[in-house]
């Protein structure tokens, strides 16, 4: 079955719009790895001061092109999976207050009004606009979902005693997690930030409005992840040729982020003051626990590639790796999600770091930070996400890859450029260099009485890698705009658009892991559990702070904006 | 169909490496202790000035104050073997303290108070790093704690001290003006006084007790050359302007 002609047109939108802001992502990401390696000494760059930039590509690449891509895949894997029509008008009205609510934040930050980077920690203070952007972009977010559930339960219906699609869990889960930890934000935007910065109210209560951030920032990194998640499950084994190894590792991982992604959020404040070291506790072991889904997510996805390998003919203990399809050009997609999974690997380990308590003492906002979500965030999900966005936009419009060789470079640039980039981060993160700092000013400037030549190594690491990042974006666009540049192939013409989808190998049946409500009853009251303690006392206790500050000036607001 | 013998053997794998994680990093905290930011509960009134106070058994209980963006005291020297009691408070916006090289690494988050010990047990310079983004000066906000053998007492540099630099401090003049030469978001006070000032228009004007008058009352009007117009309005008294116009007199020196 086709997709209707107008949703098509709001995902080619919908992935379009967001890779073109990212142009700007991508370019400040170069530029960064530059100001801190102090090749540009300045607090400025062609008109972009290197914390606005900073707060762009944060904004951009972290919020706005990973949320777009979500709905845009989501629309196509459900509509695909369920056989069914979707809600355009919702589709569309979800697609207007996005694309608002972003242009209203971008235009805000080039204005340089809110360069409070994309955690925006009162009481640095930014523009109204800049926080009505965020609620907006949000509030749109929240409708594909509640759109969907009528259609899924009709299909239920239909359909009694079949498993849902894989697919559909993976989208179902992203946006479950995603409706959970973003009504916390909301509240924080809504009711603390805006009348706050419209000088409504004298000030915002600092650690709840910190604590209700985290209890949304880290779900927002599996919110990353999981479309990634889900082609990985669906998409992965048959491009590798095979099938998934097991129907239940992929529901049952679902069903564990579910459970598990909004009641850790702590573990980003284990260096705050005001939260006892009890609470901190219960949601290390909360957050270790993730750790389970994660690595049967590993051992799956590898039995399913193996699968794949002797499926092509790979004989012997390690002899199917040879056979997987590393730069085949009908296979081209195969590089990016095999490339992002073994970044990810990495990415994984130096979490279970960042997550162990104590250990946070000696890498908490130091550039270990950075150098370890660029193998997350930097690599499964990037990765996904341009692998996804290049398959979906020329697949919707019925034009062939133009140069799958060079779009099969892409993902093997990448992981290198992530592996020095990451490297030299991680190293000056051990030494203690601190993460989102224009270091080129004092700590890598030798006239500097700040200056630290040990950061030099790490820094300068940081700047190869991120250079060959850059570059590998720049082949990246140019397969993807001959690409939207070429005649329409007719051989695709009456080829329905489809998502490579596989079957499973192990089809258990676990009727535990296939309903929603129970994992969801679950997890809210564990989010009760573990946030009720701290909540209560930064509410009781927490002051309520005086004025804000804007970033350009250390004396207090005066005057509303 | 139950599920596959291996994918269960996964599974188990990865329950015994949560676990053993687990125990390390109880055995992390407990065993070693090693714990994370302690909690000095909220609603306790943070202290307004920064300070030393040496205690027995060579132990230093530090008040660090944090502000855009700077840490006071700028500079510690303490004798090798010393254990430090570190405590910070912020006067304005988030900050972070960390001493590169060891286990101290704070959030300082205005209306509380953020804590932590250190034992310097060999002599050398450690940097103190704000690494939460602060201000667009934030890069310069750092400080030092200089270790030192055969010490007997502690000494402190970067503690405001005259009168008319105390005012300036709670003003918040020296967050942008550094009084060591050093750049600033504004010009530095060392040796301005007296000095001749090229302003944006191309004008020159000397900084003397009318100019300084001006400028304070009305800093969007006179915007110095090379330097970005955001100094705020500043109200001062007769008294407070002739505190800060003698301290200026004395950084000319």
């Amino acid at each position: 079955m086709e997709l209707q002609k107008n949703l098509r047109v709001i995902i080619l939108a919908e992935l379009l719009v967001p890779l073109t802001l990212f142009i700007f992502g991508a370019y400040h990401g170069v530029l960064q790895a530059m100001y801190q390696a102090g090749v540009i000494r300045a607090t400025k760059f062609a008109g972009i001061d290197y914390y606005q930039g900073l707060t762009a590509h944060g904004v951009i690449n972290a919020i706005v092109l990973t949320t777009f891509f979500a709905v845009a895949l989501g629309y196509a894997t459900v509509s695909q999976e369920l056989k069914s029509p979707l809600s355009i008008s919702g589709a569309l009205i979800s697609m207007v207050l996005m694309l608002g609510g972003s242009v209203m934040a971008a235009v805000m930050i080039f204005m340089g009004k809110a360069s409070v980077l994309y955690t925006f920690y009162p009481p640095l203070m930014a523009h109204p606009l800049f926080y009505l952007g965020l609620a907006v972009f949000i509030v749109g977010s929240w409708i594909p979902l509640w759109t969907w559930i009528p259609v899924y339960l009709r299909w239920r219906k239909e359909h009694p005693g079949r498993k849902t699609p894989m697919g559909v869990v993976g989208m179902f889960t992203t946006f479950i997690v995603w409706q959970m930890c973003t009504l916390p934000v909301a509240f924080e935007v809504l009711v603390q930030l805006l009348p706050w910065s419209l000088g409504w109210t004298p000030g915002v209560n600092i650690m709840l409005s910190r604590t209700l951030f985290w209890f949304f920032g880290h779900p927002l990194v599996y919110f990353w992840l999981l479309p990634t998640y889900m082609m990985y499950y669906t998409m992965l084994p048959k491009l590798a040729g095979g099938k998934l190894f097991s129907d239940f590792a992929g529901r049952f991982t679902f069903m564990a982020f579910i459970l598990l992604s909004c009641p850790l959020g702590l573990h980003h404040q284990f260096a705050d003051p005001g939260i006892t070291t009890t609470s901190k506790g219960i949601q290390t072991v909360l957050t270790l626990f993730v750790a389970i889904p994660s690595l049967l997510t590993a051992f799956t996805l590898a039995a399913s590639l193996e699968l794949g390998g002797r499926n092509r003919g790979g004989q012997g203990l390690f002899g199917w790796w040879k056979k997987l399809p590393y730069f085949e050009g009908e296979r081209w997609l195969f590089p990016y999600l095999f490339c992002g999974l073994i970044i990810f690997l990495f990415g994984g380990i130096t979490g279970i770091v960042n997550a162990s308590y104590s250990m946070n003492n000696v890498i908490h906002n130091t550039s270990w930070l950075p150098a370890h979500f660029h193998l997350t965030l930097g690599g499964p999900v990037f990765l996904g996400i341009l692998g996804g966005s290049l398959f979906m936009i020329t697949g919707l419009l019925k034009r062939p890859v133009v140069s799958t060789t060079m779009a099969m470079i892409v993902p093997y640039m990448w992981m290198i450029g992530t592996f020095i980039f990451s490297s030299g981060l991680f190293l000056n993160g051990l030494r203690g260099a601190p993460r989102r700092t224009n270091m080129g000013m004092t700590y890598l400037n030798p006239a500097s009485p700040s200056y630290r030549p040990d950061w030099w190594l790490g820094a300068n690491m940081g700047m190869i890698g991120g250079c060959i990042m850059g570059l590998a974006c720049v082949l990246f666009f140019t397969v993807l705009i001959r690409s939207l540049l070429a005649a329409p192939d007719p051989a695709l013409a009456n080829v329905p658009f489809a998502l490579p989808m596989s079957e499973p190998y192990h089809d258990e049946n676990m009727p535990a892991v296939r309903n929603f409500t129970p994992w969801v009853t679950v997890a809210v009251l564990l989010c009760v559990a573990a946030y009720y303690v701290p909540i209560r006392d930064i509410v009781k206790n927490g002051e309520i702070t005086k004025p804000g500050f804007t970033p350009d000036n250390p004396a207090a607001v005066q005057t509303v904006h | 169909m139950a599920i596959n013998i291996l994918e269960k053997r996964a599974l188990m794998g990865a329950v015994a490496f949560v676990m053993l994680s687990l125990a390390l990093t109880a055995y992390a905290t407990w065993g070693l202790g090693i714990n994370v930011a302690s909690c000095i509960p909220l609603g306790t009134k943070p202290f307004e000035e920064a300070s030393v106070v040496k205690h027995d058994g060579n132990i230093y209980e530090v008040h660090y104050v944090t502000r855009m963006w700077a840490f006071e005291p700028n500079v510690l020297r303490v004798p090798t073997g010393s254990t430090l009691d570190i405590y910070a408070m912020s006067k304005d916006v988030t900050h972070g303290l960390e001493i590169a090289g060891t286990n101290v690494n704070l959030m300082v988050v205005p209306g509380a108070v953020a804590s932590g010990r250190v034992r310097f047990n060999k002599p050398g310079i450690y940097s103190m790093v704000c690494h939460e983004f602060c201000g667009k000066g934030h890069e310069n906000m750092n400080a030092r704690i200089e270790v030192v053998d055969g010490l007997n007492d502690f000494a402190v540099e970067g503690l405001p001290s005259s009168p008319g630099m105390k005012l300036m401090d709670s003003k918040g003049c020296l967050a942008c003006h550094s009084i060591d030469g050093s750049a600033g978001v504004g010009p530095t006070f060392k040796g301005a006084w007296g000095s001749t000032v090229k302003m944006t228009d191309g004008s020159t004007r000397k900084l003397d007790e009318g100019f300084f008058s001006d400028m304070v009352q009305h800093p969007t009007v006179y915007s110095v050359d090379g330097f970005a117009p955001v100094m705020p309005e500043i109200q001062l008294s007769a008294d407070e302007m002739k505190q800060m116009e003698d301290y200026l007199k004395e950084l000319k020196k």
